[in-house]
This record gives C-alpha cells, sequence and structure tokens, in this order.
C-alpha cells in the first residue's frame, strides 16, 4: 500500500456530504474559469452563476451536520444559517452585475469565478473549528477581493483602492498570523476548544494577552474598524459598485461571524481582554465613521464611511459578554445585509443612468422623476438610520437593550448619540429626493434584475420591522449553538 | 544549540521593521515588500514555537503562510504593473487621487 493508502485506511475518508454546498460553488467556479476561455456568450456565464448559487442556497438546508477532514472543518446550524445568507447575497450581486458591467464597458468573466472563490473562502470561514481553517478561509476571501476591487477597466482610482486595500490587507493578514503564532506557543493547539481550556482567567500571561491582543486587531482590521479602517472608503469608492456592495455586505457579515465564533469558542475565559478591546474599537468606529460621513458629497465615499459606522454598531455588541449580546450580534448582521445590498444595489442601477455621478446633486427630485425608486432608497435610508417601522431600529435596539444589561452605559450613550448624529447625512439624501426640483428629465430604466433586487431588499426591511422576533428567533438558537460549542 | 527565545525576538524586530515601513515608506514596491516581510517574520516565530514544543503543526502552518504570500505578491505586483502603466510612477505622495 503506498503511503496514502495507509493514511486514508489509518483515518477513513472524510465525510464530503456536510460539504456538499461548498462543493457546488467550486465546480461552479471551475465550470465558468473553463467555458469562459471559449465562449463569449455573456449570457451563458451569468446564467451558469445564478444557477449554481440557487442550487448551493437550495441544497444548505438539507446539508447533514457534522465535522469532517479530520476535526478540521464543523458543520453545525450556525455555520449553514451564515452560509444562506452570503450565498443569497452573492446572487443578488450576481443578478445585478452585468447590466452594470456592459454599461460601464468593464465586463470581464474573471468578476464571476473570483466572485464564487471569494464566497468559497467566506464559506470556510464560517465553518472553522481551528485556526487554520479560519486563516486559509479569510485568506481566500481577501485575495480574490483585491483582484475584484481592482477590476475596472482603464480606471485609475480602482487600481489606487486596490492597492491600498491590498497593503492594508497584507498588514491584516502578518497581525492575524502573529497573533496565531503567539497563541500557538503559549497553548501548542489551533483547536478552538483547546485553546479555550488552556487559557483560563486564571493564567492570562503576557503570551496569551498579547497573542489575543494582535489578533484583536488584525481582526478589526479586516471588519475596517477604527483607527484601521484607511482601506475602506478608498478601496469601496474604487471598486465596480456591484463588487462594493459583495465587500461591504458579505465580507463583513462572515467577517462578523467568524469574530464571534472565534471570541467565543476560543477564547471564553478570556473576556475581560476582548471586551474592552472590542469596546473601544466600536466607540471610534461609530465616532469618526459618522462624523466623516457627514462631510461627504460623494453618495458612494458616504455609505463606505457609514458601513464603517455600522461595524461600531455591530461590534459593540461584543463588550458585553451575554448571550443577549451575541444574539444583537447575529441580529444586526443580518439584518444589516439588507439595508446594505439595498443601498449599494441602488447606487449601482443609478450608475448606469445618463449623467448620474453619484454627487448629492443628482439626487435631486428623485422623488418626482422615479417616485418608486425614492421609496426604496427612503426605506434604506431610515433603515440604516434606525426608525421604527423599518428593521434597522431593532437592531441598534437589540444592541443598546444588551450594553445596558452589562451596565456599560458609556457606549449605550456613544451608540444612541451617534445614531442622531448620523441622521444628518442620511436625511441629506431624503430631503435632496423629496424636497428639491429635479435639475434633469432624462427617463431611467432598470434591468429586471435590479428592480427585483431593490423591491425584495425594500420589502423585507418593511416584513422585518414589523415581525423581528422571526429573525430574532434564528439569531437567539445560533447563540445557543454557539455557546453549546464551548470546550466541546 | 541557540535557544527558541532569540528566534522568538528576531522574529518580533522584523515584524516591527514591516509595520514601520508600512507606515513610512512612499515606493509602492516597498510597501509590498514591507508587508512580505512581516509575513516572513510570522514564519520565524512559528518554527520558533515549533522548536519549542516539539510538535509539527506550526511548520505546517509555514507553508499555508508562504503559499498566501506568493500569492499576494502576485496579485500585487500585477497591481503595480497596472498602476505604472496608468501612471508612469511608483511614488504615494504623488500617485494619491482618493481623498476625503
Amino acid at each position: 500500500m503506498s503511503v496514502l493508502q495507509e493514511l486514508v485506511a489509518g483515518l477513513g475518508a472524510p465525510d464530503f456530504s456536510v460539504v456538499v454546498p461548498e462543493i457546488i460553488i467550486l465546480l461552479t467556479a471551475f465550470t465558468i474559469f473553463a467555458i469562459e476561455l471559449f465562449t463569449k456568450a455573456r449570457f451563458l456565464i451569468s446564467v451558469i452563476t445564478v444557477f449554481g448559487l440557487l442550487l448551493a442556497g437550495i441544497v444548505i438546508p438539507f446539508t447533514p451536520e457534522g465535522e469532517t477532514f479530520y476535526g478540521l472543518y464543523q458543520v453545525d446550524t450556525f455555520s449553514l444559517t451564515f452560509k444562506f445568507f452570503l450565498v443569497m447575497t452573492s446572487f443578488f450581486v450576481v443578478i445585478i452585475m452585468r447590466p452594470y458591467l456592459e454599461a460601464k464597458n468593464t465586463y470581464y468573466g474573471e468578476y464571476y469565478y473570483l466572485l464564487l472563490f471569494s464566497l468559497l473562502g467566506m464559506m470556510m470561514m464560517v465553518s472553522s473549528p481551528n485556526l487554520i481553517t479560519f486563516y486559509v478561509g479569510i485568506e481566500l476571501a481577501s485575495i480574490s477581493m483585491y483582484i475584484l476591487a481592482g477590476m475596472y477597466r482603464k480606471d485609475y482610482l480602482s487600481k489606487e483602492g486596490a492597492f491600498k486595500y491590498l497593503i492594508m490587507g497584507g498588514t491584516g493578514t502578518a497581525l492575524i498570523s502573529y497573533g496565531i503564532a503567539l497563541i500557538y506557543g503559549r497553548t501548542g493547539s489551533f483547536d478552538f476548544s483547546t485553546i479555550a481550556t488552556s487559557i483560563t482567567s486564571g493564567n492570562l500571561d503576557v503570551g496569551a494577552v498579547g497573542g489575543l491582543a494582535i489578533l484583536l486587531i488584525g481582526l478589526a482590521l479586516k471588519a475596517s474598524s477604527v483607527p484601521f479602517h484607511f482601506w475602506t472608503p478608498d478601496a469601496y469608492q474604487g471598486a465596480t459598485t456591484p463588487i462594493t456592495a459583495f465587500m461591504a455586505v458579505a465580507a463583513k457579515i462572515a467577517t462578523f461571524a467568524v469574530i464571534l465564533k472565534i471570541m467565543v469558542e476560543a477564547f471564553p475565559f478570556a473576556y475581560p481582554v476582548w471586551t474592552l478591546g472590542w469596546a473601544l474599537l466600536a466607540a471610534a468606529s461609530m465616532i469618526f465613521g459618522n462624523f466623516v460621513a457627514l462631510r461627504q458629497d460623494n453618495v458612494k465615499r458616504m455609505l463606505a464611511y457609514s458601513s464603517i459606522a455600522h461595524s461600531g454598531y455591530i461590534l459593540a455588541a461584543l463588550a458585553s459578554p451575554t448571550d443577549f449580546a451575541f444574539t444583537a450580534l447575529i441580529f444586526y448582521s443580518l439584518v444589516y445585509i439588507f439595508m446594505g445590498l439595498g443601498g449599494f444595489i441602488f447606487l449601482s442601477a443609478m450608475e448606469r443612468q445618463y449623467g448620474w455621478s453619484n454627487h448629492i446633486n443628482d439626487f435631486k427630485g428623485l422623488a418626482k422623476r422615479s417616485p418608486v425608486m425614492a421609496l426604496f432608497m427612503l426605506v434604506y435610508m431610515f433603515s440604516m438610520l434606525g426608525i421604527p417601522p423599518t428593521v434597522g431600529f431593532f437592531g441598534k435596539l437589540g444592541v443598546f437593550i444588551a450594553l445596558i444589561g452589562s451596565n456599560i452605559w458609556w457606549l449605550a450613550v456613544v451608540l444612541v448619540v451617534m445614531s442622531i448624529i448620523s441622521a444628518g447625512y442620511y436625511l441629506r439624501i431624503v430631503i435632496y429626493m423629496y424636497m428639491h426640483e429635479p435639475t434633469s428629465k432624462a427617463r431611467f430604466n432598470f434591468s429586471l434584475g435590479e428592480a427585483f433586487a431593490l423591491a425584495f431588499m425594500a420589502t423585507f426591511i418593511l416584513i422585518l420591522g414589523i415581525y423581528p422576533t422571526l429573525f430574532w428567533d434564528i439569531s437567539g438558537y445560533l447563540t445557543a449553538v454557539l455557546l453549546q460549542n464551548i470546550g466541546k | 544549540m541557540v535557544p527558541y527565545e532569540y528566534y522568538v525576538a528576531l522574529s518580533g524586530l522584523l515584524m516591527v521593521l514591516g509595520l514601520i515601513g508600512v507606515a513610512i515608506r512612499r515606493n509602492i514596491i516597498a510597501l509590498l515588500i514591507s508587508t512580505e516581510l512581516m509575513l516572513n517574520a510570522v514564519n520565524i516565530a512559528f518554527v520558533a514555537f515549533d522548536m519549542k514544543l516539539g510538535d509539527v503543526g506550526g511548520q505546517v502552518f509555514v507553508f499555508f503562510i508562504l503559499t498566501i504570500a506568493a500569492a499576494e505578491a502576485s496579485v500585487g505586483l500585477g497591481l503595480i504593473m497596472a498602476i505604472y502603466r496608468l501612471r508612469k510612477d511608483v511614488d504615494t505622495e504623488t500617485l494619491t487621487e482618493l481623498k476625503h
């Protein structure tokens, strides 16, 4: 027998049934990779991508739970739920991508399979019970995204944004791996459960705290939290808008999920360190993101700063180590998908129209030119601001109650004050849309995919605003799953 | 035999040098080299801890880091080529157009 056969005979073949969604995504990506070389049929490529994503989305609810690859890959309800939402996000990005790329004359077939590789990396991230799987996943996702961000044909800003993203992302990678090295040196393992049992509240020495702190800084860099946010506005503004939507929503959600998973499962007893760290980062993100967003005239850049502020709101939940706070974090991450996608898909649809440059003046009189689109944007802006009939309110309310429940009043006050300040720029768009006369009479036309995506997001924001318990129950269940995994 | 702490100290030094490089260098190629320097610092740290623990996990991780560093360097060099073609320049002071 060869060495490989002996190994498989000794360990048993890995169980592939739990990674069927990942296999579908990978095969779709390779299919496009091959087809794209021979055919120029753009419609075919996007149809195959959409079909692969739909198939993966249908398979996910029926995927069995379990561990595979010799304990390096863990599939449970937590990871399956996040995978479902990540696939859904990619689906909406793909259906709006082709009209945009063709209008901007920057179509490449590479967009589709790099997006799928990035999605695969994110799916690996959320199902990692081990720092190695997490590291490989986050790098697959990031490196694909550096290329996606820089693929705007003959556009210098896109290259500059992508290069800043690469340098800052590379620094983040180095910090994360140095943190992993220190934790490995301290505990001798990469497994979350072994790390959790090795580092207890009684033996927090320099190695453990230093490793955790460096890992935390690296993760904050990937989640674009202030003061490690420099790349975010540039990369978001430079990239093509559908890719911005993907980076701002899918990558962020996967990062938040994995941050929560690492903090809760690998460092449950070191919580005094990470709660303080995330509280400070969250406060800085909320304050800085909102104040800088106030000064922006370019709406795409404004939404980029608004996404930094939203990182602050979401990470603020990590300041209190209670199951209610973890539920609030998951709930906010899930509902942010709808607001974030809505805002960026709106810009993507508008950028194709004649004379649209994303400047705030372009929004003048939008309500008269296209009442339905203006209404959708109104819903997204109200939701990001947190006005009651929309679900954004319940996201912020959950984090607020969690903070008060743990007596972290200062952060709760920062959250409320900064939400009020954020009205300055969200409502500015609404005022420009509804209270100004239009400067142009040019007609809009939207593709079917864009209209469907925007209507879906707006409807879902309102439905969830009326029945927030729908997602709150899911989030609560995921928290329970996460807490069960501690020390397993 | 050299104790493992010396290697950890060396890796820490290289890491800090890389961070300083990212913060102060103006040439975009030097920026890319600084990030690669940091990843190599991590490799030294892993091998040093491996020596201490007598385990092979750290050495396996080094292979992953090597692969990822290569992928990142190739993407970075591609971007530098694209930037140079558009601008004929590699200095961050004169290249920056995206500002608040």
